[in-house]
């Protein structure tokens, strides 16, 4: 693989989740990323080049900004000139954006790039775009089958239980144990923790999976600057490295009908998330490290059949592993020697579809850094990994260490 | 008089119909299945060569990979009149295929289990009853 030159993520902000329905999208973006100009003591003047996430409810708010959210989000900065690209990968978004604006440094055609990405998503459960009942296998697959988002992680997380042994209380304690952080962190949206048996006795949703055991949608944005490494010192006295980013995508014969399809064709050997295994590989590949390298994970916690699947997919584990390290304590968010989700997770914040990539990357800069305040992790991180995964068979994965 | 039976969209499964069939496509290079009907194979190895691929209307037996209860309306555009929370479920057909589907009913359920394909009405008007293809437990 072609060796780039190393870049650092020097700067990081975030418009706080939750449900701002008398701001815009554009106004969101803008305070993340002046947050992420301070944090980085930096000028708009002296960003190089950015890439923005798309929003995916495109016809449904503010009009044609989810697809030229790029511009928009810009303009309400000032326009400077420079080069800007929208992109839309489903949820996995900011992990993508995130890798975009890597490349424009890592290449050197840039010394400096900001990712952005600002989401209204609270409220709304995920449904077609369109209502074309030739072509839109989304459309087709919702009005004949009635397979919500939670349906699908339900059907995944009935056939674990099945397989290896997940329990009920398994389930819950995976809410129990990312919640415990949420009431410390200023960004998340439910400042809560909640006990195994509010849990259990919250409203079953998709069978076995309670309210409380799923993540909610909601609006957040966020932005991160990368720089040029040999420069990163000019702005931050801990730039945190980009050791590898990568996205991923499903390889034939994947055993998951994944969301929006009606239908998979299993082949032998190759199981499911294939997208988000295939991502996992690229970044111990790109990095050089092993999952023992691994200090402190960010991931997609869109319902407990994700904890467990998404921890032993970024450990490449064995299947099972997961359920074990949840009951040891090992990756307390906190306290563990592998802390897992230190910012509550998607279970606190709910899911800002296409900025959450970004929220993970900013939890993991926090916690290298030693900035985390209150909820700081006790093992003394050097290498964190993020993941995010995304509908329709999209992922994208991270990892980032200290430079100093 | 009976209400007639109209598919929600037309051209998923055979009909009308005693025994309706998912209508799907088949490789015959390498005989990849896919539902619904595409113009292409999905094996990356495959030539793309709309005359590689035919149209086949899959067993209506199956085995119950996983399933769920939908306990929740979900909004629009699906509509299931009145609502009552329903099953469903991916199914393995005998052609190799893993295909999404509502069941008729979600007690006494096991996974492996034998399913065989039917229909089901989600809504109805004036005229018609609205319908899908829906998998039932076989005794
Ligand atoms: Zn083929």
């Amino acid at each position: 693989m072609k060796k780039f030159r190393e870049v650092a993520v020097v700067g990081v902000g975030l418009h706080p989740w939750g449900v701002f329905p008398d701001r815009s999208m554009r106004e969101m973006a803008v305070e993340a990323i002046t947050e992420a100009l301070a944090d980085a003591k930096m000028e708009w003047r002296e960003i190089e080049s950015m890439v923005s996430g798309g929003y995916l409810w495109v016809s449904q708010r503010e009009g044609m900004f989810g697809i030229l959210s790029g511009t928009a989000i810009s303009s309400a900065m000032g326009g400077i000139g420079i080069p800007i690209t929208s992109c839309a990968n489903a949820c996995a978004t900011g992990g993508a954006i995130f890798r975009e604006a890597y490349l424009a440094v890592a290449s050197g055609l840039h010394d400096t790039a900001i990712a952005v990405a600002a989401d209204k998503s609270a409220g709304g459960f995920f449904r077609p775009q369109s209502e074309d009942k030739e072509f839109d296998l989304d459309y087709i697959r919702y009005v004949m089958t009635g397979e919500t988002n939670p349906a699908y992680w339900a059907m995944e997380c009935v056939r674990r239980m099945n397989d290896i042994g997940t329990t009920e209380d398994d389930l819950a304690m995976v809410k129990v144990i990312t919640s415990k952080v949420a009431p410390a962190n200023p960004k998340t949206r439910y400042k809560k923790a909640f006990s195994k048996e509010q849990v259990l006795e919250s409203p079953m949703v998709c069978t076995p999976l309670h309210l409380l055991e799923i993540c909610a949608t909601s609006d957040g944005a966020g932005a991160v600057i990368l720089c040029d490494a040999e420069k990163a010192r000019k702005y931050t006295d801990k730039p945190v490295l980009v050791d590898a980013a990568a996205i991923g995508s499903p390889t034939f014969g994947d055993h998951t009908i994944p969301l929006t399809y009606l239908s998979a064709y299993p082949r032998p050997g190759v199981g499911i998330l294939t997208e988000s295994r295939n991502a996992i590989a690229a970044v111990y590949k790109m990095s050089g490290r092993k999952p023992e390298d691994i200090d402190i994970i960010e991931l997609p916690d869109n319902s407990s059949w994700h904890y467990f699947a998404y921890l032993d997919c970024m450990l490449q584990a064995q299947d099972g592993e997961a359920e074990k390290l949840l009951r040891s304590g090992k990756v307390d968010p906190v306290d563990g020697d592998l802390p897992v989700c230190p910012s509550g997770g998607l279970g606190a914040c709910g899911e800002a579809v296409v900025a959450q990539g970004l929220f993970q990357i900013y939890e993991l800069v926090k916690q290298l850094r030693g900035e985390a305040g209150e909820r700081q992790v006790k093992n003394n991180p050097k290498v964190g990994l993020a993941q995010t995964y995304g509908y329709a068979g999209n992922n994208a994965a991270c990892i980032l260490s200290k430079a100093w | 008089m009976a209400k007639k039976q109209v598919p929600i969209i037309e051209g998923l499964f055979t009909w009308p119909s005693d025994k309706p069939q998912l209508i799907a496509s088949r490789c015959k290079k390498c005989g990849t299945v896919m539902f619904p009907k595409t113009a292409f194979c999905a094996n990356p190895d495959c030539e793309k060569s709309r005359e590689n691929v035919e149209v086949v209307n899959l067993s209506n037996k199956g085995k119950l990979w996983t399933w769920t209860i939908q306990n929740y309306a979900p909004p629009a555009p699906f509509r299931k009149e009145p609502f009552e929370p329903y099953g469903i479920g991916m199914i393995d057909t005998e052609e190799g295929l893993r295909v999404l589907g509502i069941l008729t009913t979600y007690d006494n359920l096991k996974l492996g289990m034998t399913m065989e394909m039917t229909t089901g009405k989600l809504y109805e008007d004036d005229e018609n009853e609205y319908i899908t293809w829906m998998w039932k437990p076989v005794a």
